[in-house]
């Protein structure tokens, strides 16, 4: 029993020791020092989406407003339908201010998790680490990770995949209309079963 | 308070509340299309979304968004529907919270919400409106609610306008436009 768990015990070591690679991409050299998510770039917008979030099964709807408020620092809040606030947030690379969460949110491994996922999506600005290419699409590679596709046609991006060196944790899907602006957007999480989607509202 | 807001005399409050109470006792259905106005301080713009309400005594409602997309809620025999963009829901009303969220809307649209065990409540005028003012007691809703206003044209028994404070100054305005009360409403209207 005990050889058994402890080759098991090697084999998941050797298994999950293999790093994160991109099917069929070759490295490039960089062209870019930042990559850019333009998505909620323009401080004179109001970004508003319809958002469901399903979480182990639970699902709520509400209404998402993102907003940049200086070249760092988003503000972000979550209201349910009839408008009442769930979360009112304050999040930049550096940075994360709450300014308002329901009793029921109110709990550190929800508030991270949020907070990682908002950083990610409204982040401006990354350093690049490492270039990729793959058919018709640019892969960048941040230093914390992350992983931007962008269609080298359209140049916008697709999606941001969140790894943590090994395995994919996250997955931002864009639909975009045009490079500085997505219709719909989907967060997918693969190591909790937490889904999040944005429709654009046309207010 | 606003400079044309005056304080409705002790005299003035009684025959206030006696109106407003025996009206909304003769309601048997109210049918009205409402528009929702959030405002926060650092938008540019307020968020619009708008749509129709049914209400049928004792204790069926239909609030329904319809613009700028479909969601609805509907509480009936202690149950809520909610179809949200065609995904369809059930939940469990029996909790108290809402049957706080059911007696707070149809309280804001008859008006009938002079509760003074769960509200410290002032009486204004001005020369189109009386307004309530409600300040929560309970701390959870205090939480989230600093203060309810609720308008009422001088020449009309029901709620026009519902204004919901939150701590921050933020807040949630509902207008309530083409209002019928107790014209004929189909069961049919309260299901999902």
């Amino acid at each position: 029993m005990i050889r058994y768990l402890l080759i098991s015990a090697f084999f998941s070591l050797f298994i999950s020791c293999k790093s994160y690679q991109i099917k069929d991409a070759v490295s490039v050299d960089n062209s870019l020092q930042f990559v850019q998510n333009q998505y909620f770039s323009d401080v004179s917008l109001d970004y508003v989406y319809k958002t469901h979030i399903e979480i182990y099964g639970n699902k709520m709807g509400g209404i998402f407003i993102a907003k940049r408020i200086n070249d760092t620092i988003h503000r972000m809040v979550l209201t349910t339908d009839f408008g009442n606030k769930l979360l009112d947030f304050e999040v930049s690379e550096n940075s994360f201010k709450v300014n308002f969460v329901i009793d029921n949110l109110d709990k550190k491994i929800i508030l991270n998790t949020l907070r990682d996922d908002f950083r990610t999506l409204l982040q401006v600005n990354s350093k690049v680490f490492k270039t990729y290419k793959r058919n018709k699409e640019v892969i960048y590679q941040t230093e914390n990770n992350a992983y931007y596709y962008f269609d080298e046609v359209s140049s916008n991006l697709t999606k941001i995949i969140k790894t943590n060196k090994r395995k994919e944790k996250v997955i931002f899907t864009f639909n975009p209309k045009k490079t500085t602006f997505a219709e719909n957007i989907n967060i997918q999480h693969n190591n909790i079963k937490l889904k999040i989607d944005f429709n654009q509202i046309n207010n | 308070m606003n400079a044309q807001e005056q304080k409705m005399s002790a005299q003035e409050i009684v025959k206030f509340k006696e109106t407003i109470e025996n009206q909304s006792k003769n309601i048997k259905t109210i049918k009205t299309d409402f528009v929702q106005i959030k405002h926060m301080d650092f938008l540019t713009k307020d968020i619009e979304t708008s749509g129709k309400m049914y209400f049928k005594s004792p204790n069926l409602l239909n609030w329904q968004y319809t613009k700028p997309y479909q969601y609805s809620i509907i509480f009936k025999n202690n149950k809520v529907y909610i179809n949200d963009q065609g995904n369809k829901s059930t939940v469990d009303a029996k909790s108290k919270i809402f049957e706080k969220i059911n007696k707070l809307i149809v309280g804001s649209v008859s008006g009938n919400m002079f509760d003074d065990k769960e509200f410290d409540i002032s009486y204004f005028k001005t020369k189109e409106h009386y307004i309530t003012k409600l300040i929560p007691k309970t701390a959870s809703i205090k939480k989230m609610i600093k203060q309810i206003d609720l308008y009422f044209p001088l020449k009309d028994a029901t709620v026009s306008e519902v204004k919901l404070i939150e701590s921050s100054g933020d807040y949630t305005k509902i207008i309530f436009k083409n209002k019928v009360i107790n014209t004929k409403i189909d069961d049919s209207v309260f299901t999902n």
